[in-house]
């Protein structure tokens, strides 16, 4: 029974549409890649649309030494990419900033 | 107490004993955390090993009491002529707050023993199969004299029936989670084989497929399983950082987030993945696989004709 209230029509769904997965469980995922060698890159998605994800790349790389960009993605909205593995360093300074509450990160990777 | 206090030689026979006691326990509890650490480190996540060391400190209690028998021994043995051998052990030992409720334990034991005499128990004790020493001595103590019980040794003699009765609550539970390490190699520069993947599949009762995406999902990569059933991933990865990944796993989708069992079953339920509990019924959802958000890592020439 419980199965089919969740099948039932959502009225906000449109609402949420624009940035469906992220805001939908409310998390920023931090992920890294790995690269050619021993070069890795770390994705930060999830990020609210209301903040400049412009400006954060610029602080980010300033605050980490490293380069970094933001791409458009269809799905997940504007991510972060930075160069490096710099997973520790944005969770800290995410939530040092006050723009993530500490449980809504989640860390992937190994 | 009252009785303590009559028998001034017995306390300062208690203090060393204390010391050698403490010695013991140190080395016990080094030798199990060493030990322990190994078996454990593969598959298990967090939370089994909270389990776990709920148990080493059962069995730590239980070596303690052993060696404390052979300590007596030794040390009235010793006390005779030597009673200076005790000064320089205690330093090192001291530190160990932990184990304060067992320091306890073997107290008022000692204190019974002195009461007795102390001869007669050590030699009975060493005679005592192992396992039931404890037991044994517990009966010994106060069953056959006036005195009252204390409630130490009413607890004490509580949890000797207990792992008595189930001995699988101590070690059953724990030899459930031993797996074995992922074996991982390099292959090449740029792959690397996770070769007993299909075994780990098996020993924690998940279709290869679910792992295999939550791996690749976690690990950012692609990757496929080959003829020889092992799973080989596109870049370089350790074996630690693929235990990692397995631990986040186990945690997960292995052990019941309300009871900790691993005795549990995945069902897929509209699209939903739910987490039902063989130990204790209790059934939850788990968080669905999402690599989400991939970069572009490989060549951006080569996608572009591949696209094009
Ligand atoms: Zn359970």
């Amino acid at each position: 029974m419980s199965i089919q209230n969740l099948n039932t029509f959502d009225p906000f769904a449109d609402a949420i549409k624009s940035s469906e997965d992220d805001v939908q469980d409310g998390l920023v995922h931090v992920r890294i890649q790995q690269r050619s060698g021993r070069k890795t890159l770390t994705t930060v998605q999830g990020l609210s649309s209301e903040y400049d994800l412009k400006k954060i790349v610029r602080a980010c790389k300033k605050e980490f030494a490293c380069n970094g960009t933001v791409v458009e993605h269809p799905e997940y909205g504007e991510v972060l990419q930075l160069q490096g593995d710099q997973r520790e360093n944005i969770c800290q300074w995410l939530t040092k900033s006050g723009l993530v509450k500490p449980d809504q990160l989640k860390v992937h990777g190994f | 107490m009252d009785d303590d206090m009559v028998f001034d030689p017995s306390l300062k026979k208690k203090k060393k004993k204390k010391t050698g006691f403490d010695m013991d326990a140190a080395l016990a509890e080094q030798g199990e955390s060493a030990s322990m650490e190994a078996p454990v480190e593969t598959g298990d996540v967090d939370v089994p090993e909270d389990d776990n060391l709920d148990l080493d400190n059962f069995g730590k209690k239980k070596k303690k009491k052993k060696k404390t028998f052979f300590n007596l021994e030794e040390i009235e043995n010793a006390l005779p002529e030597t009673p200076p051998i005790e000064e320089p052990e205690p330093q090192e030992v001291e530190d160990i707050d932990d184990l304060d409720l067992d320091i306890d334990f073997s107290k008022t034991k000692k204190k019974k023993k002195k009461k007795n005499n102390l001869d007669e128990h050590v030699v009975e004790d060493d005679v005592k199969g192992e396992d039931q020493e404890n037991v044994e001595d517990m009966h010994g103590d106060w069953v056959g004299s006036d005195r009252d019980y204390t409630y130490d040794e009413l607890l004490e003699r509580v949890f000797d029936i207990m792992r008595e009765k189930n001995p699988s609550m101590v070690a059953g539970k724990k030899q459930k989670f031993i797996m074995r390490p992922p074996q991982v190699v390099r292959i090449g520069t740029k792959k690397t084989s996770f070769a007993n993947f299909t075994e780990i599949c098996k020993t924690l009762h998940r279709q290869p497929k679910h792992l295999l995406d939550f791996l690749l999902a976690e690990l950012g990569t692609s990757g496929s399983v080959d003829g020889n059933s092992q799973l080989i991933i596109k870049g370089r990865f350790q074996q630690k950082q693929i235990e990692n990944v397995l631990r986040r796993y186990i945690k997960e989708y292995v052990t019941c987030h309300t009871c900790r069992s691993p005795d549990t079953i995945l069902q897929k339920d509209t699209r939903l993945f739910f987490l039902q509990c063989e130990t204790c019924g209790s059934r939850c959802s788990v968080a669905s696989i999402k690599s989400g958000f991939q970069a572009v890592t490989g060549k951006r020439a080569a996608i572009r004709a591949k696209t094009a």
